[in-house]
């Protein structure tokens, strides 16, 4: 920084009195909320008013003026000056826009614009607010009623249609921010996130589940009760169905964009009783078939 | 932000009755109506200001209320003519 007396313009033996006049002839000029638009003045701005830190404190300049403490030391955190906020879009109460109602009288197409404007900014929408809101695999198959906490504390009725996707992003209109005048209020925005599900998953509109069943279920067919996202079904699985064999419920999936819906692929899955079984091992031994078949005969090494 | 009552005055330094006194004058318009009122970032920054024109450059109320006024109205011009610029750019070029 350069050197606070040469910015203010003032010597260095310069009184108390006519520092603080230095500065204040200057900082009438060059006030950054005197000239709203103008970096430059702002710039110099900050530059007076850390050289009047220093040296318009008596105690400061007599540290400054021993070198006790450089220019450096005094200069000040950036501060929000009161045009960051007049300026902004958002209402404030000092908004004035008397000081060209004149211009807006006339019947040119500049006034014509000019009314436009105004007319925008006096009814303006509210903003959208945008909101997660997680939900559960189930929920975005069956549909569900969720209500959301807003971070202004408020609440929120979703009705989450079924068959939702991740991402997807539900427009409640009305229900954003307020807006100024006639404006109106903004919309909510809420994008779905679904959460993982431990059984389920999906691709497109078909549900995909793995289904562990019985080594005798497997060998000699069974009618067993298969979990869906909305309940449980019955199933006919045949008569040697095998691990990786897949089947198909019509109509089980989710709802399609066009109606109808997908179905549910049932991928099976062949488990032998958990703790070893002394008649299995036993029949297996004597069962020939066992010996005999090849199930690697397209993985051979 | 919404500050309250007390927190403004810790927030801007400043004592009760000058409070009273810039809300009576206009020089602060702050939200709800007495003694529930809420004051914002806005009003801070605009306490700041006036306490600057009064203190460093020496401004006498008459003063303030002046240049309050105009600052307004050079800010809503402002806003007005960044909305001009926009509409300008947005709407397309006849031929």
């Amino acid at each position: 920084m350069n050197d606070p007396y040469e910015t203010l313009g003032v010597a260095p033996t310069a009184s108390a009195e006519d520092i603080q006049k230095a500065y204040r002839k200057l900082a009438k000029k060059l006030h950054p909320d005197l000239n709203p638009g103008n970096a430059e003045a702002e710039e110099k701005f900050k530059e007076i008013a850390s050289a009047y830190g220093l040296v318009g404190d008596a105690e400061k300049r007599k540290r400054f003026d021993s070198g006790e403490i450089d220019a450096a030391g005094a200069e000040r955190p950036p501060q929000h000056y009161y045009k960051d906020y007049a300026s902004s879009e958002q209402d404030h109460p000092y908004a004035d826009n008397s000081g060209f109602a004149d211009f807006m009288d006339s019947e040119d197409a500049f006034a014509e614009l000019l009314r436009r404007s105004a007319r925008a900014q006096a009814n303006r929408r509210g903003h959208d607010l945008e909101v997660r809101l997680p939900i559960e695999f189930i929920e975005s198959i069956a549909g569900a009623n969720k209500r959301l906490i807003l971070p202004d504390g408020g609440t929120l009725d979703v009705d989450i249609p079924p068959g939702i996707t991740e991402g997807q992003v539900l427009r409640l209109r009305g229900k954003g921010a307020p807006g100024s005048g006639k404006g109106g209020f903004g919309d909510a925005l809420i994008e779905v996130e679904i959460k993982p599900d431990r059984l389920f998953t999906r691709q497109g509109d078909d549900i995909y589940l793995e289904l562990p069943v019985t080594l005798t279920e497997a060998v000699l067919g069974a009618r067993i009760k298969v979990p869906t996202p909305t309940g449980a079904v019955s199933m006919a699985m045949p008569k040697g169905s095998n691990t990786g064999t897949t089947l198909r419920l019509r109509g089980k999936g989710a709802p399609r964009h066009a109606g109808g819906y997908g179905d549910q692929l049932v991928k099976l899955k062949v488990m032998l009783p958990q703790e070893p079984d002394p008649e299995l091992e036993a029949f297996v031994s004597n069962w020939e078939g066992g010996k005999t078949y090849n199930p690697r005969e397209e993985v051979k090494p | 932000m919404k500050i309250s009552r007390e927190q403004f005055l810790s927030l801007s330094g400043m004592a009760d009755e000058m409070l009273n006194a810039w809300i009576e004058e206009e020089w602060l318009i702050p939200r709800g109506s007495s003694p529930e009122l809420s004051f914002s970032e806005i009003d801070i920054a605009r306490a700041r200001l006036i306490r600057e024109l009064r203190v460093d450059f020496g401004v006498n109320d008459e003063g303030v209320g002046v240049i309050l006024n105009l600052v307004d109205q050079l800010h809503g011009m402002r806003r007005t003519l960044r909305e001009l610029r926009q509409e300008v750019r947005t709407t397309p070029e006849q031929d």
